[in-house]
């Protein structure tokens, strides 16, 4: 549109009437207020990037998958349904402010015992696995529950975290799944020592 | 002059007020047949639902998808009568969170709690499914296609997860299964703590 067209209309016009041009201009501007956002994939990707943000998440989730396959059935098939589960109870307690001490030094420690019991090659009792894992997964759910953002969008954005955790954690089960011959499985405990190094820089970078 | 141009500003900044907007900005029945499965709360609720329900068809039979039918039926009545109830988004994340549990512990469940599920769940996803418009013919249509799309996204799912446990049969189908109730579980639980926690 010619310039000239604006300078004449806004020559005719007076200041008030400019005034309230500018106004009307601003209310188009500005985006509605909606009581669902609409911006529900934005969410569930912002969810489905957190973890893979983390690298202490990522090194204790794949640590986490890799002792599920090392251990075998059932412990590869329980460990990816009852998870999510406990790490969302750990996610609870994060949302409603219950104060548990030592949240960072847990998640790192997560990474250097998961990894040792991989790099190990430990196999112990279901029931002693199921509650470490249990616990680290408390303390997971915990740090998440705390960044869950308060919009619209928080279950499309939980939906993509909890995704992500079980694509990690499915990633591990499958690097697992090497240990059923010699070298993968050398590869596989390799994997779990680098995992155990990874979690002693991050409590080293917490002692800092 | 100065008039005609504050009019067009208005005609040009005004917009729809939307409880939420249509998917995909698809306005009428189109709209509605894909709000179930655009909306997170409702697409959750109705796939845990859906998981449930292929675990346990060969003891409920379609009992379920008729009580799922008849509940969605008299909750988007409600609506038209233009009951609207807050609580409906909350009820819709404790069944999400309730039928994603059931599903991850796989154990056999009795029919009438699976019928019971199956109308509260129906009923919750009509009772949030307000139509964004005031025209009455619109809304119509939206509800109308709000029913057909919850039926059918409901339907899919429910034969999905029951061609997984059964028809294919094996191992890791099942636990596929159990890990996606889960996942909608945990998801459920988190929000609903963070809605409760407000």
């Amino acid at each position: 549109m010619p310039w000239h067209f604006w300078t004449v209309i806004l020559t005719d016009m007076d200041r008030h009437a400019i005034r309230i041009f500018a106004a009307l201009i601003c209310l188009g501007l500005a985006s509605p207020a909606l009581a669902h956002s609409g911006d529900a994939m934005g969410g569930f990707l912002g969810g489905l990037a957190h973890p893979v943000l983390g690298p202490d998440h990522i090194a204790a989730m794949v640590a986490v998958g890799l002792w599920g396959a090392f251990l075998g059935a059932p412990a590869i098939y329980l460990l990816p349904v009852v998870f999510p589960l406990v790490m969302a109870a750990g996610g609870v307690l994060g949302i409603l402010g219950v104060p548990l001490p030592g949240i960072e030094i847990g998640i790192a420690s997560s990474a250097v015992i998961l990894g040792l019991m991989v790099a190990l090659a430990l196999r112990p009792a279901l029931w002693i696995a199921a509650v470490l894992v249990g616990l680290f997964a408390v303390f997971h759910g915990y740090a998440h529950g705390t960044e869950l953002p308060a919009g619209a969008d928080a279950l499309a954005y939980s939906a993509g975290f909890v995704i992500a955790t079980g694509m990690l954690h499915l990633c591990g089960i499958a690097f697992g799944l090497l240990a059923r011959w010699p070298q993968g499985r050398l590869a596989v405990r390799a994997a779990g020592g680098a995992i155990a190094i990874a979690g002693l820089l991050f409590l080293g970078r917490l002692a800092v | 002059m100065r008039r005609a141009l504050v009019a067009t500003a208005f005609a040009f900044i005004a917009g729809p007020a939307l409880a939420h907007p249509p998917p995909l900005g698809i306005p009428g029945f189109l709209g509605g047949l894909l709000h179930p499965a655009f909306v997170p709360a409702h697409l959750m609720a109705i796939a845990a639902f859906g998981i449930l329900c292929g675990q346990h068809r060969v003891a409920w039979g379609i009992a379920d998808l008729a009580a799922f039918a008849a509940g969605l039926a008299a909750g988007l009545g409600a609506i038209a009568v233009a009951y609207a109830p807050q609580w409906a988004g909350l009820a819709l994340l404790v069944l999400a969170l309730t039928s994603g549990v059931l599903a991850a512990l796989a154990k056999p469940l009795p029919p009438f709690l699976g019928l019971a599920l199956a109308a509260m769940t129906g009923m919750a996803v009509g009772l949030d499914s307000p139509p964004d418009t005031i025209k009455v013919d619109e809304a119509n249509r939206m509800l109308a296609g709000t029913a057909l799309g919850a039926v059918i996204l409901f339907a899919v799912t429910r034969e999905l997860s029951a061609r997984l446990v059964q028809a294919l049969a094996r191992p890791w189908t099942r636990v596929g299964v159990r890990v996606l109730g889960s996942w909608i579980a945990a998801s459920a639980a988190l929000v609903l703590a963070m809605q409760l926690s407000r």
